[in-house]
């Protein structure tokens, strides 16, 4: 992150600690993470990683057991105004099965002061749903394509989606996360999403988080992370390069050119693998 | 934040509605039947044959009606804790809806206070209504029987129901937001409210004013004026006494017959004066027992409270369940906004 940007990151987390129940393995055990502002973050991580309850705690639903905290320099959901500037869309997209779309859109205009109308209207039209039907009937892809526009439509600077395309279809995941880019885009807001697909991250993220066994086990912009991590052509493990699993390593130093590059998803695997391999050596770093 | 309350709660409001007007108008039908006995009663003593026979059947005949009326209007309270109270988080919980309304840009606490309030509020003025139509309604009678402190119709007349209202939806909120489940949470609070109802007459009530005491001579025709004599658990007891100089109060208890140096009469001078006591040829309700014990130079310690102190009662009756629910209140507030998980 550039030293001169007056913004605080989107997420910074010290020590960050979860645990349901006294003697239950911590959800997540001691995360330190900072996330620079303007970027589109990926959770990434089996099921069980702790991904949904570092986003419950990024919008104040659970509250740390130790650790700090802070979304958008302060702490999660301290009051209104900080509710507003997050957007969040839970797992499965609840919706209030008795009341109609217009009626969510009713909610959200009388819950939210940065409401935008025309822009929930536009979104619901273009979504293809009918104002007057009530949200119980709606199929999972209408649900989620509602649960964004409500979370859109208040125009945060932050929007924070929890697994927001794992209980779709293919077509429909496609139509969703592309509404999700659309108003990413449409909103300048900075968006953080979770998913055990790593496709779908693929698809929208520049900056992913691979989060493993209640630990992050690498972290940084897409770029940055393929430019330090190869292939390496022999067992020899030269200075500089650490290796990660089989033969791919992260490089501190420029790679030499006998390396070969690598995919985001052979990346993630890596440590996806190495973290299911020996969990006690689970790194936590913040790549720069 | 109102507009949502109300759009969650219409349904509730629709059934508050039709209870008010279905229990209103037999309320009505119910108090100007009661008047037309009365006046009945009334004219009985106009014409001086048996004007105290008259007002007791009147009032006999009403009993029944009034405690299956105190159990309709408590069974009706737990309701408005079942099924407004316990639901109000819980059923946000179980179907996971708190994730979408907590993220829009208003707090939890606010959120939290604003369903409380108009669902209290609702259920109060729905209580007061009915209170307040059942107390008049029942009026001729309560004169009638000098007993507004009887433990079950205490509750139901007056203010003291719209206390209840208000602790019987605190209750069942705080239960939904612990118990997290709408079914178990109804349970919960259904028993709660239930266990309260019973425990605060019969335990709390009674110290919430120091009792006075007073001691009573037993002659034979006090005796005449008691309901029972001797009881179940043995002992020389006696049931049903009136003070003379405080009609209406409430005797919170009675010793048993005491002779005059104030020890507790024996159970074989109580038995034999029961059982076969000189002939007198007494009439009264206890016939010959009555002099045989009249004659021991008998008396009563017995601790009561005056019947002027009724509105004090009913006031610091209603204020402790107030107290409760505000106690309930803040720490629901407390509980939604920290410890969820």
């Amino acid at each position: 992150m550039p030293h001169d940007d007056p913004r605080p990151p989107v997420l910074r987390a010290e020590g960050l600690t979860k645990r349901y129940g006294r003697r239950r393995r911590p959800a997540l055990d001691g995360i330190d993470l900072t996330i620079p502002p303007d970027r589109i973050i990926g959770l990434v991580g089996p099921n069980g990683a702790g991904k949904s309850t570092l986003l419950h705690m990024a919008c104040g639903l659970t509250e740390p057991t130790s650790g700090s905290l802070q979304i958008l320099g302060s702490r999660p959901a301290a009051d209104a105004a900080h509710l507003a500037r997050v957007g969040f869309m839970a797992q499965d997209a609840p919706v209030y099965r008795s009341f109609t779309v217009a009626e969510h859109l009713r909610l959200g205009a009388r819950l939210n002061p940065g409401w935008d109308m025309a822009f929930a209207e536009r979104r619901v039209r273009e979504a293809g749903l009918d104002p007057s039907q009530k949200a119980g009937g709606l199929s999972g892809g209408q649900r989620a394509q509602l649960a964004l526009t409500i979370a859109a439509a208040k125009r945060p600077d932050l929007l924070i989606f929890d697994e927001p395309a794992a209980a779709l279809d293919p077509l429909a995941r496609q139509g969703f996360l592309q509404s999700l880019m659309s108003f990413v885009a449409d909103l300048k807001a900075g968006a953080i999403l979770s998913s055990h697909l790593l496709g779908d991250v693929q698809r929208v993220c520049d900056h992913i988080i691979v989060l493993c066994d209640a630990r992050v086990q690498i972290a940084g912009d897409v770029t940055d992370l393929l430019a330090t991590h190869c292939r390496l052509p022999s067992a020899h493990v030269p200075a500089g390069a650490e290796l990660i699993d089989g033969s791919l390593a992260r490089f501190t130093v420029p790679p030499p050119p006998e390396t070969e590059p690598v995919t985001l998803e052979e990346l993630v695997l890596a440590y996806m693998t190495r973290a299911e391999l020996s969990p006690a050596r689970a790194l936590q770093e913040v790549a720069r | 934040m109102i507009w949502l309350s109300w759009r969650q709660f219409r349904w509730q409001a629709l059934t508050a509605a039709v209870t008010i007007v279905l229990a209103g108008a037999w309320l009505l039908y119910f108090g100007f039947d009661v008047r037309d006995a009365h006046s009945a009663a009334r004219s009985a003593c106009r014409t001086g044959s048996g004007c105290h026979q008259a007002m007791a059947e009147f009032e006999a005949r009403y009993r029944e009606t009034m405690y299956f009326v105190a159990a309709g209007l408590g069974l009706g309270l737990a309701l408005l804790g079942t099924f407004w109270g316990a639901p109000m988080v819980a059923r946000e919980l179980e179907a996971g809806t708190h994730r979408l309304v907590w993220n829009q840009s208003i707090t939890r606490r606010r959120w939290l206070t604003t369903k409380l309030l108009l669902t209290a509020l609702a259920a109060m003025s729905t209580t007061a209504v009915i209170s307040a139509l059942l107390t008049w309604a029942a009026r001729p009678v309560d004169e009638a029987s000098a007993n507004r402190f009887d433990t079950i119709i205490f509750g139901t007349r007056n203010i003291a129901p719209i206390g209840y209202a208000l602790f019987a939806v605190t209750l069942g909120t705080v239960v939904g937001l612990l118990v997290r489940r709408t079914l178990p949470a109804i349970a919960i609070t259904l028993v709660a409210f239930i266990a309260v109802q019973f425990a605060v007459p019969n335990l709390v009530r009674p110290h919430l004013l120091p009792a006075k005491t007073a001691t009573m001579a037993m002659p034979t025709e006090v005796i005449d004026q008691a309901r029972n004599l001797g009881g179940i658990g043995g002992g020389s007891v006696i049931g049903g006494i009136t003070l003379p100089d405080e009609p209406g109060a409430w005797i919170s208890s009675t010793s048993p017959l005491l002779t005059a140096d104030g020890h507790p009469l024996s159970a074989s001078r109580f038995n034999r004066c029961l059982n076969n006591p000189p002939m007198t040829g007494a009439h009264g309700t206890f016939g010959n027992t009555a002099p045989c014990l009249g004659k021991l130079n008998l008396h009563l310690k017995i601790t009561y409270q005056p019947s002027g102190r009724y509105w004090s009662f009913q006031l610091l009756e209603t204020a402790l369940y107030v107290l409760l629910s505000a106690l309930l209140a803040a720490f629901a507030l407390r509980r939604v906004r920290h410890h969820l998980t």
